[in-house]
């Protein structure tokens, strides 16, 4: 189901120089305003759940989620070099598990750990609060990089319906909307950080815990299979 | 002896349709695909290759659908048309990536690149090569596994004549390998120099496939044009006027020759040297006029 | 059978058959208009474009749509206040382009990438160099065309109440200061995104990410600041708020307004928060160098261009 050779491809595809700036930008962000607001207000666990939620888990763990899932394959599609992995005795299912790996682990490196560290600047872990969004960002990746490699499969535009998604329905929506908010990645992953926090107050979310990991899983299992079945149909027509 | 079988395959887009019912079969040897532009070529090696799917019709090889079969890549290496590749791996590592793909080692790949001749390249990144240098690097990958069909969509675009003539030489040696290769080309020279066998498209239907010069021997309703030089030119044509094989003759003073056109071609080369001899001239050049590619592929495609 | 070929050839006759044909052609003799035409040109072509006007059907309907949706919030609150006889308009002319933020950023953001990407990706660039346009010529048409554009977008709502507000019969040098207030303050707004907008577009030839780029910027810079102006209000560190201000395009643009342009600062911290004048006076110097420097930026970009 892994090939490694896919996953080289893949991972030095990624994180070309550029990306990788692209990608480090923002979790260095995150970080620096966790260091101002860590001066500004001294250690606070309202203050470092509010921004680890607000500015981590709800804006740059889905824009990372963007960036890697649909990087992982829309750029090979988009100018053809495809071609080489899908002219190989290798399944098409094999192909997007392993290149949903490498965007999962790269989505997690860029995103959980920049939450830690923020988050343990921010207030030391106080009440498990860097702990639980770190597992938020975790459980979130997962998900973001499988839909997010579906999207850059089937649409030439992924990149730009990703970020819709993950500033727009995420963050405005899943605001104003309490329907959405049972479809939102980021609302199933609060509720596995409600679980993991030490106070249960400042951690919430509007989906139950077990709702929460069936939609997770069914999500990212859905979204794979429906990637490796897209993949099989790809179809390459000439010159654009 | 690989065999690659269409039957019956048309593809539209919407309501465009690209490859109009076309039925061949590829063997074993070199095929020219040839076509002018736009005539749906690049549609056609697309669902031979299985990266497209028929609207109806059949793609097989050795009797196995090519569509949605992964296995079948065993046999089948494709070189596309466009460019874009892993640039930033050098000519070696992609090689020898597209060998793993395939469950074969280094040694695999670096025998491929020594066919194509791109050793002393083959560490620098695919970013720093010229067109000619990618091409071969493309027919590294494709020939890595050893495959006994060989795809190429325009394989001498942007070659320069000495790359052109290796990689002729090189098809030229696959094909006497036993292997089937098609490569499809808009260059008629490309096609005439390294294709037995021709299959012409245009407009998306399938207009001539065989040798060229058998092609242009069905072409009844052209007449042939020979070009003759003997030594009374004058007398000649008049003789050969006489018969009614010979639609028109023109001396062409410049040339110092006569243009024949023959519209029954199998009774004028009987005519032509029973005339001479009986007249007294001698012959001194017989030669066809139309029987290159060219001509025969212009006749295609203006019909 | 006539031979065309240009009156300047030279071509050598091969033998007395052989004739050039005179069959009228001429090159142009006519007034060349030169660079500023040129760059006149390109600025109205890049400025009907950003509308979607000459060309297609499908590339009018993000702009107009957005510009209605600019318009029809101001038109209402036009319709309340005569329909309630307010004496006032409920929202401030300087406080509407803030308001409406997401809708100015998501036209930056289509249309920035729309008027520079195409030109990196098919490569016509050097055909714009190859003849009198300069690449300063290049940039500033580009840059005035669609900063042109957003005053546009940003400028017809204020229209609209400032009518709307006379026809209520409002106090009328009230309103006219405030309009012009407001026409001020989004002139250096649309100036900003402009830059900003340009600047990232031009690095990519892909119109995709030029578009998710632009968004996720000035989203990201602004909920960034906005959080973190939200926590130092709530721990009492409201002095650090307009500080806080200088780093996205949005709150530049309130910082300065609330300073010089009498407007309410849309801090959170309310009035207490804004700049005073001297920081205000630091905000205009960010503004405008940032204008200067995304200027900079694409001028340096565009000597980069080649075949």
């Amino acid at each position: 189901m892994y090939d490694p050779t896919v996953a080289r491809l893949t991972y030095r595809a990624l994180l070309g120089r550029r990306r990788a700036l692209i990608l480090g930008a923002l979790p260095l962000l995150l970080i620096v305003i966790a260091a101002v607001v860590r001066g500004l207000a001294g250690a606070d666990d309202q203050t470092a759940a509010d921004l680890l939620g607000g500015l981590g888990l709800a804006t740059m763990v889905p824009i990372i989620g963007v960036i890697a899932g649909t990087g992982a394959i829309g750029p090979e599609i988009d100018d053809g070099s495809v071609v080489y992995l899908l002219s190989k005795p290798l399944k098409r299912p094999t192909i997007i598990f392993t290149k949903l790996i490498v965007a999962i682990a790269v989505t997690m490196v860029f995103s959980a750990l920049p939450t830690l560290i923020a988050g343990l600047i921010l207030n030391g872990n106080g009440q498990q609060v860097a702990v639980a969004y770190t597992v938020a960002a975790l459980v979130a990746s997962i998900a973001y990089a499988a839909l997010f490699l579906l999207l850059g499969t089937v649409s030439r535009h992924a990149v730009v319906f990703g970020l819709v998604y993950a500033l727009v329905w995420e963050a405005l929506f899943g605001s104003l909307v309490p329907g959405a908010r049972t479809l939102s990645v980021q609302q199933w992953s609060l509720a596995v950080a409600h679980k993991v926090s030490g106070d249960q107050t400042l951690i919430t979310s509007d989906v139950g815990l077990t709702t929460a990991t069936v939609l997770l899983v069914a999500v990212t299992v859905g979204a794979t299979w429906y990637a490796g079945q897209k993949l099989r149909s790809l179809t390459l027509a000439g010159e654009e | 002896m690989t065999t690659l079988q269409l039957d019956h395959v048309s593809r539209w887009f919407g309501n465009v349709v690209a490859v109009n019912d076309i039925t061949m079969t590829v063997g074993p040897g070199v095929t020219g695909l040839l076509g002018p532009n736009g005539a749906g070529k690049s549609t056609l090696l697309n669902m031979m290759g299985g990266f497209l799917a028929p609207s109806t019709g059949t793609v097989t090889l050795d009797g196995k659908a090519v569509w949605r079969n992964e296995e079948i890549y065993r046999q089948i290496g494709v070189v596309p048309e466009r460019e874009a590749m892993y640039d930033f791996l050098t000519g070696r590592e992609f090689v020898v990536a597209n060998a793993e793909l395939h469950g074969l080692g280094p040694k695999a790949a670096a025998r491929a690149l020594a066919t194509v001749e791109m050793e002393y390249a083959q560490d620098r990144k695919i970013s720093t090569y010229s067109k000619g240098m990618r091409q071969r690097v493309k027919m590294a990958s494709a020939l890595v596994h050893d495959p006994s069909l060989l795809l190429l969509d325009e394989p001498f675009n942007g070659m320069d004549p000495r790359q052109r003539m290796q990689l002729m030489e090189l098809l030229r040696r696959m094909g006497d390998e036993g292997r089937t290769v098609l490569f499809s080309s808009h260059i008629l020279e490309e096609v005439e120099q390294l294709a037995r066998h021709i299959e012409v498209i245009v407009a998306g239907r399938h207009a001539a496939s065989g040798d060229f010069r058998r092609i242009r021997r069905l072409m009844t309703d052209r007449p042939h044009r020979y070009l003759v030089r003997s030594s009374d030119d004058r007398a000649l044509a008049a003789a050969l006027i006489a018969d009614p094989s010979t639609s028109g003759i023109e001396v062409d003073h410049t040339e110092g020759a006569l243009r024949v056109q023959a519209v029954d071609f199998a009774r004028f080369t009987t005519l032509l040297p029973r005339v001479a001899r009986d007249h007294g001239i001698r012959l001194l050049t017989v030669s066809p006029s139309d029987e290159s590619l060219e001509s025969v592929f212009s006749y295609l495609v203006a019909a | 059978m006539a031979v065309e070929q240009p009156m300047r050839t030279s071509a050598a006759p091969q033998g007395d058959q052989t004739r050039i044909h005179d069959i009228g052609y001429r090159g142009y003799d006519g007034p060349r208009l030169g660079r500023s035409y040129a760059r006149l040109s390109l600025y109205s072509q890049s400025l009907r474009g950003a509308y979607g006007l000459g060309r297609s059907l499908k590339s009018k309907v993000l702009p107009m749509l957005l510009f209605a949706v600019m318009c029809v919030p101001a038109a209402i609150m036009v319709a309340v206040a005569v329909a309630t006889k307010a004496k006032d308009l409920p929202v401030d002319y300087t406080r509407y382009a803030i308001i409406m933020q997401a809708v100015i950023s998501l036209y930056v953001a289509s249309q920035a990438p729309q008027s520079v990407s195409r030109d990196l990706r098919f490569k016509t660039v050097p055909l714009y160099f190859s003849r009198p346009i300069r690449a300063a010529d290049y940039v500033q048409a580009k840059f005035a065309a669609l900063a042109s554009a957003l005053l546009v977008l940003t400028a017809a709502p204020l229209l609209v109440l400032y009518i709307g507000a006379l026809l209520a019969k409002m106090d009328f040098t009230d309103q006219t200061k405030g309009f012009g207030q407001g026409l001020v303050s989004v002139v250096l707004l649309s100036l900003l995104f402009a830059g900003i907008g340009l600047v990232i577009a031009s690095v990519t030839p892909r119109r995709g990410f030029g578009i998710a780029a632009v968004i996720a910027v000035l989203t990201i810079s602004y909920g960034a600041v906005s959080t973190v102006q939200a926590i130092a209000d709530a721990q009492g560190s409201t002095h650090t708020v307009p500080w806080f201000g200088l780093f996205s395009p949005v709150t530049l643009v309130d910082g300065v307004q609330s300073a010089f342009l009498g407007a309410t600062s849309a801090f959170p911290g309310g009035a207490a928060a804004g700049p005073s004048h001297a920081q205000g006076a630091v905000y205009v110097l960010v503004v405008l160098g940032l204008v200067a420097a995304c200027y900079g930026l694409l001028i340096r970009r565009y000597r980069k261009v080649g075949l």
